[in-house]
């Protein structure tokens, strides 16, 4: 059963709603799909999910890009209804007759809405029956669970799935169940059913089965995010010491901390201040070369050999005289061509589809203008595109924040997190040293107690920027020396504390709830993944994952997840930007930083019309 | 060939009576002819001049969510219709206001421009602003503590663009949503806007110049910022869009697009 069916312009203007639906959605679930889903280019999904409480929706949607329209419908997430795509189509184009620009009110459209929702149903029903001849039977006990029980004509259907016999439409139900939120487990022998279960975390389930959490475990099923399997883990974990972690098989040292604070000979040599290396480069401006005017020649010449297989004549005709409207298959060889192009710049390929995708929604069915091409228009497109996604969604002026947190007599916290080998540790030394030069006064706290030398490196960039650096040497947990540091911040009177951490892989589960422990215990201002600009595909992976572990292991009700993301290693990459881009897409945090460089002044900021121009050259 | 040598020899012929006759013209007549065609191109070239400068477009904008495109619709049409949700795109419209529709005589229609909040569309104000009249800073003065931030530095970044200073356009702050009871004051407001801003000025101008986005800088140093203080006009007001209370914009949009 529909929730609610909206048609608005693309300004912000409400057209219509269906009145006959007349239930008020909880929360506001059109501004968060606008906002977290349409303007963040992630319009080729197929719906998205809402979670507000006490009501859990699913929106899809359409465009009429033409005429700037978009048309919503959403509905309770545990009703798999499938008729919605069809009825949006439908909806789409009995209103796109009866559209005019000038006009606000289309109360004519009520009637028509009417008929079309229930053909929409009629064949959707027919659909169904069709399909699911000879089920098995149904669990009467999964009826009672529902809890929108108004169909149309529901009684009927209730008879029927009560009856035990083959349920057509009891069937189709238990698949809307099974499909929606996988922990709806059915009992009697549809196993296939439940293999379609998707990854949605479901939080409208108030009553767990104990059936269910039994047919789960038995199946060994792998799924992380359920209650079930961190409940089972989590026991025998806690019974376990901590051992020394082997790497080889080398025998077990005795002593490993070989921290000794009183000795001090050997450093004095390397007693080189460090804080006059020039101004950062952060405090630079970029000198961005123009030359723009090259760039849409040679697109022009790249994009040719795909327009020679229809034919010169005809696509210098129809670039004159301007086609009708614009088809997923006229779209479909310069998006392709625009996709290998991200790709050869590095985007990783989960990135580019979908960004190609959304860039094709967004363009389907608009008129194309006489004297452009589709390339063209593509392009123009997806540099907007581009540009809005890499465009930072709040404020990035860390000053800002800093200032503020002195105001209230607190330190500003900073932590470092990121994979092995990335350069956490040296672009911790860089933001330090930007930080100094504008006269904020800075704390370190070596968090990282695993790899040697790792406090040892950090001591020297304190010496050498003369800062305090706060140590409690290694194998101390790194959560309770973060806490400490930040203590003895407040105490000396330090505005900013930058937390060093060990790097770790996404997947290594201890390691990740050490870290998601540490962000937990000391909730700092600042969370920066620091990601290389070398990595490929595999960003999306590290990013997802690590906003992943950090949501579900940790035990507080707002998790903290990456707030920034510190690109390094910028100036290896000559133009092989898109690692950027993947980042920036996949996590939605936006670039503080960008590493180009080994020494102190190697900071800057991401300049997005230059690496947007790059990507599209 | 044959066809070519008689084209060339036609053209010959065409452009020799050509100059014939405009030998035989007296030369009085021809200078006369010439003056006029030069005078009248000036004086079009000057009209054009002038009326440039007097640009009908009001720009209207602010934080997602404070009522921006609810007060474009009343404006419009006197009504926000069906309701509105986050725009994706600037809603723009030269329409005369529905207040004065009834009026007679000859009323300058506006060019109104709702330019969205959200921050990923913030370059879409950038196209807009260089041929603003005059801007309206919509604030949302239900939600306003919890956006102060966000709120005073969108301000300050339109307060210190260059085309904004260079033209002095004058600027409205509209605080929206005056009809429920929790809404703050207009002068709460300010005083609040006037700090905030203050803060951000010294620390916008304690960076170094690829930090600071904004061209110029607000006020006077050492002095406490009010906006007083701005070389252009800067006016506070209030407003409810949803019920229709919109006076005080319209006045500023007719105090600012002369008919």
């Amino acid at each position: 059963m529909l929730e609610q069916l909206l048609i608005f312009t693309r300004g912000g203007l409400i057209l219509w709603t269906c009145k006959e639906l007349g239930n008020a959605l909880k929360g506001s679930p059109i501004d968060t799909l606008i906002r977290s889903c349409l303007l963040e280019e992630r319009s080729g999904a197929a719906s998205y999910n809402y979670d507000a409480p006490g009501a859990a929706y699913t929106l899809k949607w359409t465009f009429h890009n033409e005429l700037g329209l978009v048309f919503v419908a959403v509905y309770q997430r545990i009703l798999h209804l499938l008729y919605v795509d069809e009825l949006l189509a439908m909806a789409k184009r009995e209103f796109s007759e009866i559209y005019d620009p000038k006009r606000m009110n289309y109360n004519d459209f009520d009637e028509t809405f009417r008929q079309l929702r229930k053909e929409a149903e009629a064949r959707a029903e027919e659909l169904k029956k069709s399909k699911h001849v000879g089920k098995p039977v149904i669990d009467g006990k999964k009826q009672g669970q529902v809890k929108k029980g108004g169909f149309e004509g529901g009684n009927k259907k209730k008879s029927e799935a009560n009856d035990g016999g083959d349920g057509d439409t009891g069937k189709s139900y238990k698949l809307e169940t099974g499909h929606s939120n996988g922990n709806h487990v059915n009992i009697e022998g549809s196993r296939a059913v439940v293999a379609n279960s998707k990854e949605n975390a479901s939080s409208n389930v108030g009553a767990f089965d104990v059936s269910k959490l039994q047919k789960l475990r038995s199946k060994g099923g792998k799924k992380t995010d359920t209650v079930v399997n961190k409940g089972s883990n989590v026991h025998p974990k806690k019974k376990i010491t901590k051992k020394n972690r082997v790497w080889d098989d080398s025998p077990q040292e005795s002593k490993l901390d070989f921290t000794d604070p009183l000795e001090e000979n050997g450093n004095e040599n390397i007693e080189v201040v460090g804080t006059d290396h020039g101004e950062s480069m952060m405090d630079k401006e970029e000198i961005i070369s123009s030359d723009s005017e090259d760039e849409s020649e040679e697109v022009g010449k790249e994009s040719k050999p795909d327009t020679k297989k229809k034919g010169w004549f005809s696509s210098m005709f129809q670039s004159i005289a301007g086609k009708a409207n614009l088809e997923k298959s006229d779209l479909e060889p310069a998006l392709k061509a625009l996709k290998d192009r991200l790709m050869t710049k590095n985007v990783a390929e989960e990135i580019a589809e979908k960004l190609c995708e959304s860039v094709a929604a967004s363009l389907e069915g608009k008129k194309q203008a006489s004297f452009t091409r589709i390339s063209s228009k593509v392009q123009a497109a997806m540099e907007e595109a581009l540009v809005r996604i890499l465009t930072p969604r709040r404020s990035i002026d860390i000053l800002r924040d800093v200032h503020a947190a002195k105001e209230q007599r607190k330190p500003y916290v900073v932590v470092f997190v990121g994979v092995n080998g990335v350069g956490k540790s040296t672009n911790l030394a860089k933001v330090a040293y930007w930080l100094l030069q504008h006269e904020i006064s800075v704390m370190m706290a070596a968090c990282d107690t695993f790899r040697s030398g790792a406090v040892e490196q950090l001591r020297t960039h304190a010496r050498r920027l003369q800062i305090p650096i706060f140590e409690k040497g290694y194998e101390k947990d790194p959560a309770i020396v973060a806490k400490e540091a930040i203590q003895e911040a407040a105490r000396n009177g330090s505005d900013v504390v930058l937390v060093d951490t060990a790097g770790r892989m996404q997947d290594n589960e201890p390691l990740m709830r050490a870290l998601s422990k540490l962000v937990y215990l000391n909730n700092p201002d600042l969370v920066l993944f620091v990601g290389e600009a070398l990595v490929g595909n595999d960003a999306v992976d590290q990013l997802s994952k690590f906003n992943q572990k950090l949501a579900d292991l940790s035990t507080s009700p707002n998790p903290r997840l990456i707030d920034g993301i510190l690109l390094t290693k910028f100036d290896t990459i000559d133009d092989k930007v898109g690692a950027a881009l993947s980042m920036v897409y996949i996590s939605g945090a936006p670039v503080m930083f960008v590493g180009c460089g080994q020494s102190y002044t190697d900071l800057k900021k991401l300049n997005v019309k230059s690496i947007v121009k790059t990507l599209l050259k | 060939m044959e066809g070519m040598e008689q084209w060339k020899n036609e053209a010959k012929q065409w452009l020799q009576q050509g100059i014939e006759y405009a030998h035989q013209i007296p030369p009085t007549q021809l200078y006369a002819a010439a003056t006029v065609l030069l005078l009248t191109t000036l004086f079009l070239l000057i009209v054009r001049l002038f009326k440039r400068t007097k640009s009908n477009t009001i720009v209207l904008t602010g934080l997602t969510g404070s009522g921006k495109t609810v007060l474009f619709y009343q404006l419009q049409d006197g009504s926000s219709h069906q309701g509105t949700v986050t725009s994706m795109e600037p809603n723009e419209e030269t329409f005369i206001l529905h207040s004065e529709s009834s009026k007679k005589g000859k009323i300058k229609p506006v060019h109104l421009v709702d330019v969205p909040g959200h921050s990923r569309l913030r370059p879409k104000l950038d196209e807009f602003l260089p041929q603003a009249a005059g801007i309206v800073f919509v604030v949302d003065a239900l939600e306003f503590l919890p956006n102060l931030r966000g709120v005073s530095e969108y301000l300050y970044d339109i307060l210190t663009k260059a085309s904004v200073v260079k033209r002095k356009v004058p600027v409205l702050i509209c605080c929206n949503k005056t009809d429920k009871v929790t809404a703050h004051t207009k002068d709460f407001i300010r005083k609040q806007l006037e700090k905030e801003i203050e803060k951000l000025r010294v620390s916008r101008s304690g960076i170094s110049e690829a930090d600071v986005a904004n061209e110029f800088t607000l006020g006077i140093p050492g002095e406490l910022f009010t906006f007083s203080h701005c070389s252009n006009k800067v006016t506070i007001a209030e407003s409810s869009g949803l019920t229709g209370e919109i006076s005080q914009v319209e006045q500023f949009i007719r105090e600012h697009v002369k008919p």
